[in-house]
């Protein structure tokens, strides 16, 4: 069953097609890479999915509902319901601590929890960094509290763009790690990344190049490195 | 942030120092103009008594009353200097509140019997503080004041008219001598025949013959008529027996008095001689006044109102402002407040300004917050009300502090400029609240408009 469908969907700006009769459909549960190099149209497609921009021509349906006709207050909702997202330059509030960060995706969305938000951190092994102001967390914590905010609001899809971009090897094995977790518990995933390592991650890759879709990659692994992961992420979990 | 609650801070401060001053301004200043002294009279056609007066004072408020100094005007003679002067009765303690600018050399009188001099008198009759001057009260026409029972008192001075040659009128004036006999006698005969009659006013030998002789007299049984006169004889008899029988004259009195201090105004008060109430009623008999002047501390309005007041409520008395002053105070208290008004609405615009700027540079500094906040779901009327609440507690914060600290800021502008400290007004704290809040609402307008306009796709684009 599909979540996401975009259907000839163009982004025009000027003489410049930044997207060029794109045809995209992820299923529900599934954990998609877009990769692409600069100027594919990455950005524009990423913005599209999130709600952040519409297209020229061309639908984009999002749970059903065609996101390009709708007005921008509306996609407002749609973002906050629907979609978490995780950037690469974290974008944490810097005078609030990292539960209050999380708790800052709570007040828009519905009110805030600290109890669900302190939960939410222990998912990504933060509990205990829960009251440290963004100064004083690794990139690799941050991102990590960034993905607990994504999360906290039980999101139909996580729009992750460039998520392990800041970071080194160990950290972004930890963000992986709870992708791969996040994919086991059904939630879709889409990842717009340049890592190839990133990318072999998903289950499927999307190769833009020049606003159109180059190629689209299935990972025949992907079961394994699932099953894998797991089994590492288990007694990590215990811990 | 930081910058932005100082500005409203110090806005507040000014607008709440400077509005404490417009509301103390008209206070300060009519204490002040209180200086150049009385902004109401009391006035009566026939002499005020004090309950009257009394009566007066109730219409207007204790608070606002500086002072009211009651006078009495009459006429006396220094007999010594053969000297007349302008004696005024009244009330020291009332002077010195309602004419501050009185400049005195020695001191004011205390006791009875005291007297203060004006500068012109001392000058011309050569007294100094210390001295001491006797002066004479004549009940002469004017002075009509008096019980006719003290009529033939030892030492009276009585005056009368007869009717003598052709029409023309005879005046006497005749002092009695302690056993009520007379002593001198002086005979007005202008109107008669100058060579005939005329010479009843210049014949030693006929007026010498009045004196010591006890009033009635009978002419040719007591006095000789003057030869070839009888007519006039006969009125400045009449006359002196209408001055016995009709005249309410009361005796002259004489009294010594110490000079306390010489006053010196600049005024016509400087060829005045200043006694006590109580000094002139023992001198004339009576303690009726004939004028209160008013030094009231309220405004040009407020003075009419109580005016009206006096004028109906208080039977023969009715009172009137001195225009003068009254003018010129609410010309002046009108441009000080507009200039007040003008500084304040700067000042204002100047915080708004301020506000604003700072405002904006804290939208731009946020942009990718507040880019992040709108990527998380925050809608645009929340971003909205996120500043604007923020605006409004700064301007809460401001507005407080600016309260107090435009007090102390008018206290000691009011201390430096006036001389004088100011009431602290507690509507001054929540009106400089709303009022900072209120303009730190408007200052936000513009940045939230900006804040509301970021894209929130930027947070997904690189540095």
């Amino acid at each position: 069953m599909s979540l996401l469908e975009l259907k000839n969907v163009s982004k025009i700006y000027g003489d410049l097609k930044a997207l060029d009769n794109v045809n995209v459909h992820v299923d529900k549960g599934e954990w998609v890479a877009i990769m692409g190099p600069s100027g594919s149209g990455k950005s524009t497609m990423m913005n599209i999915i999130g709600c952040m921009d519409k297209p020229t021509l061309g639908e984009v349906l999002l749970d059903g509902v065609d996101i390009a006709k709708e007005s921008s207050k509306k996609l407002t909702d749609i973002r906050r319901d629907k979609i978490g997202l995780i950037f690469q330059q974290f974008h944490m509030v810097n005078y609030l601590t990292a539960v209050e960060n999380v708790m800052v995706s709570q007040y828009y969305h519905s009110m805030p929890d600290e109890q669900e938000a302190l939960e939410a951190l222990g998912r990504v092994g933060l509990r205990e960094r829960a009251h440290h102001l963004p100064s004083q967390l690794s990139g690799g914590e941050q991102q990590r509290v960034c993905v607990a905010r994504a999360l906290i609001n039980h999101p139909e899809l996580i729009l992750a763009d460039e998520p392990t971009g800041n970071l080194d090897e160990a950290n972004e094995n930890i963000v992986l790690d709870l992708f791969a977790q996040l994919h086991a518990e059904g939630t879709t995933l889409i990842v717009v990344t340049h890592d190839p390592e990133v990318a072999d991650a998903a289950q499927r890759t999307i190769v833009l190049e020049h606003g159109k879709v180059a190629r689209e990659v299935i990972n025949e692994h992907f079961d394994e490195q699932q099953k894998d992961w797991l089994a590492r992420l288990k007694p990590e979990n215990k811990r | 942030m930081l910058i932005a609650l100082l500005s409203i801070g110090i806005g507040a401060t000014i607008l709440a120092g400077l509005v404490t001053i417009y509301v103390d301004v008209p206070r300060q200043m009519g204490a002040q103009f209180r200086s150049f002294g009385a902004n109401m009279l009391i006035l009566s056609d026939d002499g005020m008594a004090k309950d009257q007066m009394d009566k007066a004072l109730e219409s207007i408020p204790a608070d606002q009353l500086v002072g009211a100094a009651p006078y009495r005007y009459i006429r006396v003679d220094m007999t010594t200097r053969q000297q007349s002067f302008t004696a005024a009765g009244t009330d020291f303690d009332q002077i010195t509140k309602t004419s501050p600018y009185f400049s005195v050399e020695g001191r004011y009188p205390e006791k009875s019997r005291e007297v203060l001099v004006g500068k012109e008198i001392a000058e011309t009759i050569g007294i100094r503080a210390g001295s001491s001057m006797e002066l004479t009260w004549q009940p002469t026409a004017g002075n009509t004041e008096g019980d006719p029972s003290e009529d033939r008192q030892p030492g009276a001075v009585l005056t009368g008219s007869a009717e003598g040659w052709s029409g023309g009128t005879v005046y006497v004036t005749v002092k009695l001598d302690d056993s009520a006999k007379i002593a001198s006698l002086t005979i007005d005969a202008g109107t008669q025949t100058p060579e005939i009659g005329g010479l009843a006013q210049t014949d030693e030998a006929f007026t010498r013959q009045f004196i010591g002789k006890d009033l009635p007299l009978k002419l040719e049984e007591d006095v000789d008529a003057l030869s070839g006169a009888t007519v006039t004889s006969t009125a400045v008899v009449e006359a002196l027996n209408t001055a016995h029988n009709t005249q309410s004259a009361v005796a002259a009195k004489t009294i010594k008095y110490t000079v306390t201090g010489i006053l010196t105004t600049g005024g016509e008060e400087e060829s005045y001689v200043f006694m006590n109430l109580e000094d002139m009623a023992a001198l004339t008999g009576n303690d009726a006044v004939d004028v209160v002047e008013l030094s009231v501390s309220a405004s040009a309005e407020e003075l009419e109102t109580y005016a009206e007041q006096i004028t109906e409520n208080a039977d023969g008395v009715r009172a009137r402002l001195v225009k003068r002053v009254t003018r010129s105070e609410t010309a002046v208290l009108g441009k000080l407040q507009s200039l007040v008004f003008l500084v304040t609405a700067v000042v204002l615009i100047l915080t708004m300004i301020c506000v604003s700027t700072t405002m904006m540079a804290v939208v731009s500094e946020r942009r990718r917050e507040i880019g992040l906040r709108k990527a998380l779901g925050a809608s645009d009327r929340s971003i909205r009300t996120e500043f604007l609440g923020e605006g409004m507690f700064l301007g809460l914060l401001g507005g407080v502090l600016g309260a107090i600290l435009g007090f102390v800021f008018a206290q000691v502008v009011s201390v430096n400029v006036f001389g004088s400290s100011i009431t602290f007004q507690p509507l001054l704290i929540p009106a400089a609240v709303i009022v900072s809040m209120g303009v730190a609402a408007l200052s936000c307008l513009q940045p939230i408009k900006r804040a509301v306009a970021i894209d929130p796709a930027i947070v997904l684009k690189d540095e």
